[in-house]
């Protein structure tokens, strides 16, 4: 099969609209949604002109967070005034007034009192299905239609009593839901540039009341799904706007929206899927300048990285790890190993920590090992003699006929009653100096651990024969005979 | 309906939790104790122990005892963790079929979601003995660290036990949400968590009843064990220079050492000096070796001063990652019975400035808080909500063994993020997506959750085809993957359950293996 692995691409292609009614709230697609749906809004602007609009009765104003423009036109919503009549009135472009209205009514701050207010969601759902849209999104976003002459409506049939989520609430959701598309502080309902503190209570009062969490095991149909999207949106909308360099992008696009210019915003990143292309024909591309900020940001949400922290954190780690060679240097060898790992655990992707504290077991090893080998294997305790024997199976095969290793390894195992690993040692010690006297000492006493009194009496022999003065060898030669002549006497009598 | 129990599933000791009366209360065990060892044992005569009953017989029987399993539970047999808890325990551990490490004491092999079941199954027990009614949900904690497959295991334990398991949260949150229960106004809070196995710290935002995890961050190779582990290596050293006797290979020695230096380590929180007296640790020729000691206060903490430095450090971490300053830090919750000593409390309080927060009771606070999510759970009209975070981060592996995370650690679940991604070589008709869970940038040092094909890829030259690869976790913490190519709109995608070490079937046996003991227990 032809797998291989994938690369981050360098490009990104447009997606915009894909995902508004869809499922999926992309990180990627953040910034596009937002626009989109107050473009869909301008594009309808004709037909709105007779709605009448009029404070909504749960509407506080004092909540809102409007600029001095923003709150002369609330002023003039008096239930009477018809929105043709809004554009009209001096001091604000009439395509700002649009912008403004149809974010206060999907805010749910206006509702339309008299005019036409059409539903008509005919339309939309084809485009949808050819953008790819997925079979299993579309009966989830169905009831809330963005209707062709821009007001927002709420299919009242989407309401289901039997649900065990009050009918309220239910509205509020869907009303939610459908101006997911605002730009991100109108969505958390905080001003513009608001600071993170603000941004964080709004972020909070609104995961109350959407966390899918609150409905835990709850019997909500469909609002699961619409509960997911719109808590995932807030989260986004919260992501951005406490991050001063992802904001300063996002309000970017909110002046872009303003000024009417949103138009090109959602075909902005280069459009390589013949898939946008159908969606959205006739529209003129988008001046390389936004496009190169639009890209920054698509670019930075899925990997955002805290940069300072990782920064903090290299340097954290450049410390302990310097702390570390200061200790190894001072023989502090298990302190050295313990501040390289957590040198480790704070830049794990720095491969020089792994070496060095490879080395320093190494050297950690090494050291312990020659303030064991130091030791005559007599006096060392049971547990030294074990870690001495598991040093020497270390070493050994990669020098197997090292005489001093061999005899080394030889004494432990005697020591430790491992006789036949013992000889095997002494054996390979043999062969390499067939004139050792110690070797030979080694071999007798070998053979008299086992009981081999005749083997043992001429391996102590040959010992002395290469070396006289081999005391060891002498005595235990004497022992042994003293021992033969004991036993063979004992068997006599 | 039932009520929902909240278990903190401890290294050493577990504890287990209930909502009365809109408040959380830690339920005691038939022997009056509020925390139960989280050990099992069989006795010579083949019967099965849990709790202080096993604790009890842990010095003679050594071998057939286990603790600390939760060491092992949803690691691989290869595992460093898993080799050092090897070196150190009386118990065998040996590999099992799925390369998981089994326990084998009393001649039979245990999983260790097996162990963990019937710990939780006697916490289950001693919930349903207190309420006088059967207890079938419950919420557990695991340590932060924890990954998907450790969580999996702990669920499937939760199954073994016969509990469905609601939620599986970090300790240092639910000790978050213990904290903040009935609390009002905007905190920032550190939880320091210096269990007997492992350290946590987790650095959260408080405001009107919502608990935010903003950064977590750790040590897995540091707990209160390294103390005791400390004190225990002094005692050999010492005794071997005093009486040339080396107790390093003699199990029931080193068990009795643990308890000991266990038990001195906990004295010396409240006094400056104690003796730890054990007759007959050894003999050899000369008759029998006794062993007495006095350790100080000061001696102790000799032994453990960098052990204490190095929890300070990760601490620091933490606070780079949640953008925070040590000073900003409005309360500092302390977890875990090694906070109880004065050491600990002293470089806590000096590294933030203040004095740690004292209502809380440093064993329960994490027991107390899986209640208190339980409970959010459940009803609604709670005040308390826990804006959770994934554990680890989640990507996929790239070319050339890179791992290119999509979703970073400690981001806020449900959450969904996606990617483009595009192929390496000219005409690539498939690219396989490697699902990844990990810190290290290097795929290899990742941990492998799942992977797929995505083929029927539109020959094209390197670099040109679009695959979009996203990530959705749900609020349960289930993690589904979808790659598409945007060309063709074709789709695959997997959701990530992962694997566990058992079987549906293999967890029903075990549930009626162990039913059949615990009739016969009572009979």
């Amino acid at each position: 099969m032809n797998v291989a692995f994938l690369l981050p691409a360098a490009h990104y292609s447009s997606l915009d609209g894909r995902y508004e009614f869809g499922g999926g709230l992309l990180g990627v697609e953040s910034l596009s949604t937002a626009m989109d749906g107050v473009d869909r809004v301008l594009e309808n602007v004709p037909d709105q002109k007779e709605q009448v609009l009029a404070l909504s009765k749960e509407c506080d104003a004092t909540r809102l967070k409007l600029s001095s423009a923003e709150g002369y036109l609330l002023s003039r919503i008096d239930g009477a005034t018809s929105w043709g009549l809004l554009r009209e009135i001096g001091g604000i472009p009439s395509d700002q007034v649009d912008v403004c209205l149809s974010q206060w009514i999907a805010e749910g701050t206006l509702e339309i009192v008299a005019g036409k207010a059409p539903k008509k969601a005919a339309a939309r759902p084809k485009s949808e299905s050819k953008s790819g849209l997925t079979v299993e999104d579309a009966p989830a976003s169905a009831s809330v239609e963005c209707a062709e002459d821009g007001s927002l409506v709420i299919d009242e049939g989407a309401l289901d009593d039997r649900l065990d989520i009050n009918l309220n609430i239910q509205k509020r959701i869907l009303e939610f839901e459908v101006g997911l598309g605002r730009p991100y502080h109108i969505l958390l309902g905080v001003a513009q540039g608001a600071d993170p503190k603000t941004v964080k209570r709004a972020y909070f009062s609104l995961s109350k009341e959407f966390h899918p969490d609150r409905y835990f095991r709850k019997e909500i149909g469909v609002y699961g799904e619409r509960l997911d999207r719109i808590f995932k949106k807030v989260l986004e909308a919260h992501e951005i706007l406490s991050d001063p360099e992802l904001c300063q992008c996002q309000n970017l696009s909110a002046n872009l929206n303003g000024a009417g210019s949103a138009k090109s915003a959602p075909n902005a990143a280069p459009s390589v899927s013949p898939l946008d292309a159908a969606e959205s024909p006739g529209e003129s591309p988008a001046p390389p300048r936004e496009l190169t900020k639009l890209e920054r940001l698509r670019q930075r949400m899925p990997f955002k990285i805290n940069h300072a922290a990782i920064a903090g954190r290299r340097a954290r780690a450049d410390e302990i790890f310097r702390a570390a060679q200061v200790s190894q240097q001072s023989g502090r060898l298990t302190e050295a190993e313990a501040s390289l790992r957590i040198a480790i655990s704070f830049d794990p992707g720095r491969s020089e920590f792994k070496e060095a504290l490879g080395s320093l077991r190494i050297a950690a090893a090494g050291a312990r090992a020659t303030q064991l080998l130091a030791k005559p294997s007599e006096r060392m305790s049971s547990g030294e003699l074990f870690e001495a024997l598991r040093l020497l199976e270390d070493v050994l095969p990669y020098r197997p006929h090292d005489p001093e290793l061999n005899e080394r390894a030889a004494r432990v195992c005697l020591q430790l009653g491992k006789l036949d690993d013992a000889r095997e040692y002494t054996d390979t010690l043999l062969i390499r100096s067939p004139e050792s006297a110690p070797a030979h000492a080694l071999l007798g006493r070998i053979h008299r651990e086992r009981g081999e009194t005749d083997e043992a009496v001429s391996a102590f022999e040959r010992a002395l024969k290469f070396d006289e003065e081999d005391l060891e060898a002498r005595r235990a030669l004497a022992s042994v005979r003293i021992g033969a002549r004991d036993a063979a006497r004992g068997e006599k009598s | 309906m039932s009520r929902v129990i909240g278990i903190d599933l401890g290294t050493t000791n577990s504890c287990v939790s209930v909502i009365e009366n809109g408040q959380s209360t830690v339920i005691p065990n038939s022997g009056g104790y509020k925390t139960t060892p989280s050990m099992f044992g069989i006795s010579q005569d083949g019967r099965r122990l849990v709790g202080h009953l096993a604790k009890r017989q842990a010095i003679t029987n050594a071998r057939n005892t286990v603790f600390a399993a939760k060491r092992l539970i949803g690691r691989r047999f290869d595992d460093p963790e898993v080799q050092k808890t090897i070196d150190l325990s009386p118990y065998e551990i040996v590999r099992g079929p799925n390369d998981d490490p089994r326990i084998k004491i009393g001649g039979k092999t245990f999983t260790c979601p097996e162990i963990a079941g019937i710990i939780l199954r006697e916490m289950k027990r001693v919930a349903e003995e207190y309420l006088s009614e059967t207890v079938r949900e419950a919420v557990i904690t695991v340590p932060a660290y924890f990954n998907d497959n450790q969580r999996q295991c702990t669920k499937d334990a939760g199954k073994i036990a016969g509990l469905e398991v609601l939620r599986i949260i970090n300790e240092p949150t639910a000790a978050a949400l213990s904290y903040g229960m009935n609390r009002e106004g905007d905190e920032k809070i550190a939880v320091y968590d210096l269990g007997g196995g492992t350290f946590d710290i987790s650095i959260l935002e408080m405001s009107d009843g919502v608990i935010e995890v903003l950064a977590t961050s750790g040590n897995t190779f540091l707990g209160g064990e390294d103390f005791d582990r400390r004190i225990v290596q002094h005692l050999i050293e010492w005794f071997e220079e005093t009486e040339g006797i080396d107790l390093r290979g003699d199990t029931m020695a080193l068990q009795r050492l643990k308890d000991a230096s266990e038990k001195a380590k906990c004295d010396l929180s409240m006094r400056d000096v104690v003796e730890i007296n054990l007759p007959f640790i050894a003999s050899d020729s000369e008759g029998p070796r006794h062993l007495n000691y006095e350790l100080t206060r000061e001696s102790l903490e000799n032994l453990v001063h960098d052990v204490v430095e190095g929890t300070l450090k990760s601490v620091e971490q933490c606070c780079v990652d949640a953008g925070v300053q040590a000073q900003d830090i409005d309360q500092v919750v302390l977890v875990g019975g090694q906070t109880r000593m004065p050491l600990v409390q002293k470089r806590v309080t000096e590294h933030f400035g203040k004095r740690p927060h004292k209502g809380v009771n440093p064993d329960e606070v994490v027991g107390l808080g899986a209640a208190v999510q339980a409970a959010a759970l459940l009803d609604s009209d709670n005040a308390m909500l826990l804006l959770d975070v994934t554990p680890l981060s989640l990507g996929i592996g790239t070319y050339g063994g890179h791992f290119s995370r999509l979703i970073e650690r400690n981001t806020t679940v449900p959450v969904s993020k996606g990617h483009i991604f595009t192929t390496t070589r000219d005409d690539q008709s498939a690219v396989k997506i490697r699902v990844l869970q990990g810190e290290s940038d290097m795929a290899a040092e990742s941990d492998l959750l799942g992977e797929f094909v995505l083929s029927g890829i539109r020959p094209a030259a390197k670099g040109e085809p679009e695959i979009e690869v996203s990530f959705d976790i749900d609020a349960n913490g289930i993690v589904s993957v979808s790659a598409r190519d945007l060309a063709t709109g074709k789709e695959q995608s997997i959701t990530v359950s992962s694997t566990g070490t058992l079987s549906d079937t293999e967890i029903d046996e075990i549930i009626q293996e162990h039913d059949f003991y615990e009739v016969e227990l009572k009979g």
